[in-house]
């Protein structure tokens, strides 16, 4: 196990995965922003976009024993936790080349064998999911954790607090990632939250609850990994809660007439990506060279990824009953 | 409309970072800062504060003192005349303090209450102006803001700006400290330590393995915090026209456990300790880092930015809550029937 020194010093290559994490999210999302907007993209799809440095915060510290559960704003996680970007795109577009061969759609991305247990359509459906693997994990001696991201309407469903109350009982190492953009669809959790904080909840099952700058990489990955490190030890529960903005709508279509300007000033002030960018260069850790690299690599991955998507087929009336069961 | 204004500023998030992760700080709730509000609205129209302005939040703060403030007078409770500074966008960051203060500085308060810890009181110690501040304790790390029931604090805040207790009674001024690296500034009412951290990341200060450096603008013995490092080898009280500052290493001969955080006590190692006064620049020896205001990370710096600590005498004038009750014993102010006798 390494200290909280070592942690929190994060070494060249780690940087250039958050950032790489965080672009390719980025990329990622305007660019299904403007697909979607075409028509050709079937059902809906909820962007992550502005909240990157939560899911590429989080999931740095996060390795092959370990298990996410996300939600149906998915992308970021998968992509985060080492989803495959083409499948992902192939899977949005309806595609059998998808990670789920075309019939998940933007709500279902999984990838088991990345330890992704799934966006997930149901709100509050992935927390339930965490214990499960948390549990195994103890069980197994493997060291691993289980982590659930949920947004502010998921930290009010029963099956969410549930299960902080379910791993506080059972000491489980497993990480909650309140991940609160302000609304649930349109609904402000200021004034739906009867707690206001989500981290505040935290106290009633006995665990920690922290409040973190979702908009930045370094107080996230800083939280996250004490979090980690802590479940890893056999310190049980953390819940985190992210304070931040996205940058799209609740789904895409959505006329946001709840919003007022927050979203150009998070843009303009807070954005994570910007942050990071300012801050690895000033202190010499990065150059703008690198992240210009960065840049067009990941550019010409997502160009390819909704080209490949595109051009891929359809699932088959003879694709209906395969993969309706399947054993974990 | 009477003149006797006070601001009451509340951070809806303070008592809520890392160290509850990290070193088992406590949390404060929400609730319980919204209940301070009411106890102090009930000692202000006591004493006869005419308005009352409160920061808006999306905590849920001012939204419950809201509805209790409607509860209470509907069951004829007399309160003070109580305006919400509302109208501008919350952007839950410490400039919402900032502009709070302003605000109610410029409605003529003469003096404001700050809920918080002490980055709440720093944060609003930049806007004050020349009014009085009443840091009360609400956050993780509490050296600056004072420990006291809200009731009290409101009868103090509220004698000071009715007028009642006389200005040489009422208020202290601080000191503070001015940290500078490569043209930008921060203050700080404690202290300023540098860590070779390199990111200002969950801002809190928890490893001393990191810090090289502290300057204290006062180190008291029972501190809690990284003043505590010299609080037992060097006290300097808080007002006293000095400061105090050390080096830190992890190897050095002298060391002396200190309670650097709420639920951390670290065995720290300090290779000289120096007197600081006021107006002298003190380089920061470190070729890079971060440097922590009262315990939270704020300003990175780098070579060539040459940075410095400054004490300063001129902090916020603050409401010395036993001396104004003091005065007001001496004055009779809280014995309605005796006749006060003239200030």
């Amino acid at each position: 196990m390494t200290d909280t020194l070592e942690r929190k010093t994060l070494t060249r290559e780690q940087l250039l995965d958050a950032y790489r994490t965080m672009r390719a999210i980025r990329e990622f999302e305007e660019r299904v922003h403007r697909e979607f907007a075409t028509g050709e993209i079937p059902g809906f799809v909820h962007l992550y976009a502005g909240e990157e440095a939560s899911a590429a915060g989080v999931c740095l510290s996060l390795d092959d024993r370990d298990t996410i559960a996300s939600t149906h704003r998915g992308h970021g996680h998968c992509i985060a936790k080492g989803v495959d970007v083409g499948e992902m795109m192939a899977e949005i577009y309806g595609r059998r080349t998808g990670s789920c061969h075309g019939k998940g759609g933007s709500m279902h991305i999984a990838d088991l064998s990345k330890g992704m247990l799934g966006a997930n359509g149901i709100v509050g459906g992935g927390p339930p999911l965490i214990c499960g693997t948390a549990l195994a994990a103890k069980i197994k001696g493997t060291g691993g954790v289980g982590v659930a991201f949920f947004g502010d309407g998921g930290s009010n469903q029963g099956t969410t607090l549930e299960s902080m109350n379910l791993a506080c009982v059972w000491n489980l190492p497993a990480i909650f990632i309140a991940e609160n953009n302000g609304y649930a669809e349109s609904t402000a959790s200021a004034w739906s939250v009867a707690s206001d904080n989500i981290a505040d909840r935290a106290a009633g099952f006995g665990m920690p609850g922290v409040i973190v700058d979702g908009f930045d990489f370094f107080a996230v990955y800083e939280a996250a990994s004490e979090a980690i490190a802590r479940a890893r030890q056999g310190g049980g529960p953390t819940l985190v809660e992210m304070k931040f903005t996205r940058y799209f709508g609740h789904f895409e279509g959505d006329q946001q007439t709840y919003r007022a300007d927050e979203v150009e000033h998070a843009r303009a002030e807070l954005d994570c990506l910007a942050r990071f960018a300012a801050r690895v260069t000033e202190t010499g850790e990065l150059t703008q060279a690198d992240l210009d690299a960065i840049d067009a690599e990941i550019g010409a991955e997502i160009d390819k990824a909704v080209h490949d998507a595109k051009a891929a087929p359809l699932p088959t009336e003879a694709d209906l009953l395969t993969d309706v069961y399947v054993r974990y | 409309m009477g003149d006797a204004v006070v601001g009451v500023v509340a951070n809806p998030l303070s008592g809520r970072d890392i160290r509850r992760l990290v070193t088992q700080a406590s949390v404060f709730p929400t609730a319980e800062k919204a209940s301070m509000i009411q106890r102090m609205l009930t000692a202000f129209q006591a004493v006869g504060v005419d308005r009352v302005l409160l920061s808006t939040d999306l905590g849920g703060i001012s939204a419950a003192v809201l509805r209790a403030i409607g509860q209470r007078r509907s069951q004829g409770v007399r309160l003070p005349e109580v305006e919400f500074l509302d109208g501008r966008p919350i952007r839950q960051t410490a400039q919402d303090t900032v502009d709070a203060v302003r605000r109610m500085v410029g409605a003529g308060a003469r003096v404001v209450v700050c809920l918080g810890g002490d980055g709440t009181a720093r944060v609003a110690a930049t806007a004050i102006g020349d009014a009085a501040m009443l840091p009360l304790s609400t956050g993780t790390n509490n050296v600056f803001p004072v420990v006291r029931e809200a009731t009290i604090a409101g009868l103090a805040a509220g004698l000071v700006a009715t007028g009642a207790v006389p200005e040489q009674d009422a208020t202290t001024r601080a000191k503070l400290l001015e940290a500078r690296a490569g043209g930008r500034a921060e203050i700080a009412l404690v202290d300023v330590a540098v860590s070779t951290e390199r990111h200002v990341g969950a801002r809190a200060v928890w490893d001393p393995a990191t810090l090289t450096q502290v300057f204290c603008a006062f180190a008291e013995p029972d501190a809690i915090g990284l003043s505590s490092i010299l609080g037992q080898l060097a006290p300097v009280g808080r007002r006293e026209p000095r400061g105090v500052l050390a080096g830190i290493a992890a190897g050095a001969p002298r060391r002396v456990l200190a309670p650097i955080a709420p639920g951390l006590v670290a065995l720290v190692g300090v290779t000289r300790v120096e007197q600081m006064l006021p107006g002298t620049a003190y380089p920061i020896e470190a070729r890079a880092g971060v440097i922590a205001v009262d315990g939270e990370r704020e300003l990175t710096f780098g070579p060539g930015d040459q940075p410095t600590v400054r004490l300063r005498t001129d902090g916020p004038r603050c409401v010395d809550v036993p001396a104004v009750l003091a005065a007001s014993a001496r004055l009779g102010l809280l014995v309605p029937d005796v006749p006060a006798p003239t200030v």
